[in-house]
């Protein structure tokens, strides 16, 4: 008894076997139908050292012979920034429409939620091509995408941490004979602030990498000049922009990062 | 009006950091080149566009299936691939699992590659291998790495390490130790972070389309360019319905995954 079952493979084993060949199936059969062949990752791949190696090593001279780069490095960082700290206001009130403790007209949240799901749902890419042609390209198309991105995310950050609020300080204030409004300001906004202001952090570190990638798509800035770099073959000076692009990346994460962990206490970041 | 004076004294602490704030954006968005009476006129043409979006060409919904799911393919693709890969990356990545320069240099080309976006590692995979799926695929396997491999190198070091130990003392060796004591305690973490993943993959398959990388997203930005407007909001509304559908799927997977570990 003890034998045969040491013997023959175990029901796990067989069930962990046949899983992992349905999933490689799948996996294979997604690959042939959208034509991915995972071999030419080793035959095609000297291609990428070439393009690297032709991009090497970095032409930062469109620093100092030009304007165009710091303006833009400029665009960047302030359409990063406007989108965050308007974007941000704007979903602290959404926030507070939509909040089941703050808002006691149903209708009015079931709107303004509905409203925010189909700002989240509908692609980026779909707003900055909207605002590319009804305002044209450059960091203002940018901005209005950004601060529509901020306000679908972070709105429905908010109103959640807004819902899962201790509800005794709103009571006792409200025992005393606080209004709705005072509530807000006395009970609820003391409460959410550390947690705002870190998300608040953490959405400037997220827009700038959307600020970023809008910019390749049209929206003005660093990705803007990157694409164009690109576009225009001028591989060093596309490879001195990474450059740029990372040293503006970096610093930002660690400060959002240190700014969090001294606001929310080290066990709370996700 | 003694009461007044002291509700306003409370705000005093507020005027320096709020004006340097009020700074900030005035010089930002002289920058940016933009007024504020600008804002609502923006979003008020936008809105005007989108309404001549209107009614969408449903005609042209057969020749976008095949895109759409192409882009899904892709983040699946994508998400698989990084994930498979990012856990040896984040065993060496973690304090408690490799020594600690390699653990340094794993986490310095980590995070080197957490700082560029997907869209420009894109950009330069196309120039080198044309464009097509690998550029997708690759640069989101590229951004799983980073962003798992991070996440995940952190819950490794977090495991405790008294079981750690007990394996240790019947004698298992490194690989042993990381296959029986780190692997099962980190499975719920990886099932639900690439399910995060998967979800942000989709919407990033979805730019990445744009610059060339194969999918939904060039159709979409090809039908704006060729002022195929009603086709093009056929293909947003296709696309809000994949993200919201993918959103949601991850999102119910992902409470099952905490639900049944908390019952554990």
């Amino acid at each position: 008894m003890k034998t045969g079952s040491w013997v023959l493979p175990s029901k796990r084993f067989k069930q962990r076997i046949l899983w992992t060949f349905l999933c490689s199936m799948v996996l294979i059969g997604i690959s042939f139908f959208i034509g991915f062949n995972p071999t030419s990752l080793f035959t095609d791949f000297h291609y990428v050292w070439e393009v690297i190696g032709e991009m090497l090593p970095p032409d930062f001279s469109g620093l100092w012979k030009s304007p165009a780069w710091i303006i833009a490095i400029g665009e960047t960082i302030s359409m990063a920034f406007l989108g965050t700290v308007i974007g941000s206001s704007l979903s602290l009130i959404l926030a507070f429409l939509c909040a089941k403790n703050t808002m006691p007209f149903s209708w009015i949240r079931i709107l303004v939620l509905s409203f925010l799901t189909s700002l989240r749902s509908i692609p980026t890419l779909t707003f900055l091509m909207i605002f590319v042609i009804a305002v044209g390209i450059g960091p203002f198309s940018g901005f209005l995408t950004l601060l529509i991105i901020t306000l679908g995310t972070f709105a429905r950050l908010f109103s959640e941490t807004i819902e899962n609020i201790d509800p005794k300080p709103s009571e006792s204030i409200e025992s005393v004979g606080a209004g709705n409004l005072q509530i807000i300001r006395f009970a609820i906004l003391p409460e959410i602030l550390p947690n705002f202001i870190a998300n608040i952090l953490f959405s400037f570190d997220v827009n700038i990498r959307t600020a970023i990638a809008l910019g390749v798509l049209g929206g003005g800035g660093i990705g803007y000049q990157f694409d164009e770099a690109m576009r225009v073959l001028h591989y060093r000076q596309a490879m001195a922009v990474v450059f740029i692009i990372i040293l503006l990346i970096i610093p930002m994460e660690k400060v959002s990062d240190y700014q969090r962990k001294k606001l929310l206490g080290p066990g709370l970041i996700s | 009006m003694k009461i007044r004076e002291i509700d306003l004294k409370r705000y005093r602490k507020g005027i320096i950091p709020v004006l340097i704030l009020a700074g900030l954006v005035f010089w930002t968005a002289k920058i940016c080149n933009l007024n504020f009476n600008h804002i609502l006129s923006g979003f008020w043409k936008g809105f005007e566009f989108t309404l001549k979006m209107f009614p969408p060409d449903l005609s042209t919904l057969p020749e976008l299936i095949e895109p759409a799911l192409v882009t899904l393919s892709e983040a699946l693709l994508g998400t698989v691939f990084g994930t498979l890969l990012s856990i040896p990356l984040a065993v060496l990545a973690a304090s408690n699992t490799s020594s600690p320069w390699i653990r340094n240099l794993v986490r310095f080309f980590i995070s080197l590659e957490r700082a560029l976006p997907e869209i420009i590692i894109a950009l330069i995979l196309v120039a080198a291998v044309g464009l097509g799926v690998l550029p997708g695929i690759l640069s989101l396997t590229l951004g799983c790495l980073g962003m798992m491999g991070k996440l995940l190198a952190d819950s490794i070091e977090e495991v405790d390490p008294s079981s750690l130990e007990a394996i240790q003392s019947v004698g298992a060796r490194k690989a042993q130790v990381i296959y029986y004591g780190v692997i099962p305690n980190l499975i719920p973490k990886i099932t639900s972070y690439a399910l995060f993943r998967f979800e942000i993959n989709v919407r990033l398959s979805l730019i990445l389309g744009a610059v060339g990388a194969g999918g939904i997203g060039y159709n979409l930005v090809y039908a704006f360019n060729m002022i195929e407007y009603h086709k093009a909001m056929t293909a947003v509304i296709l696309i809000a319905l994949i993200v919201f559908g993918s959103e949601r799927i991850s999102f119910f997977l992902r409470n099952k995954i905490k639900m049944e570990a908390s019952l554990k």
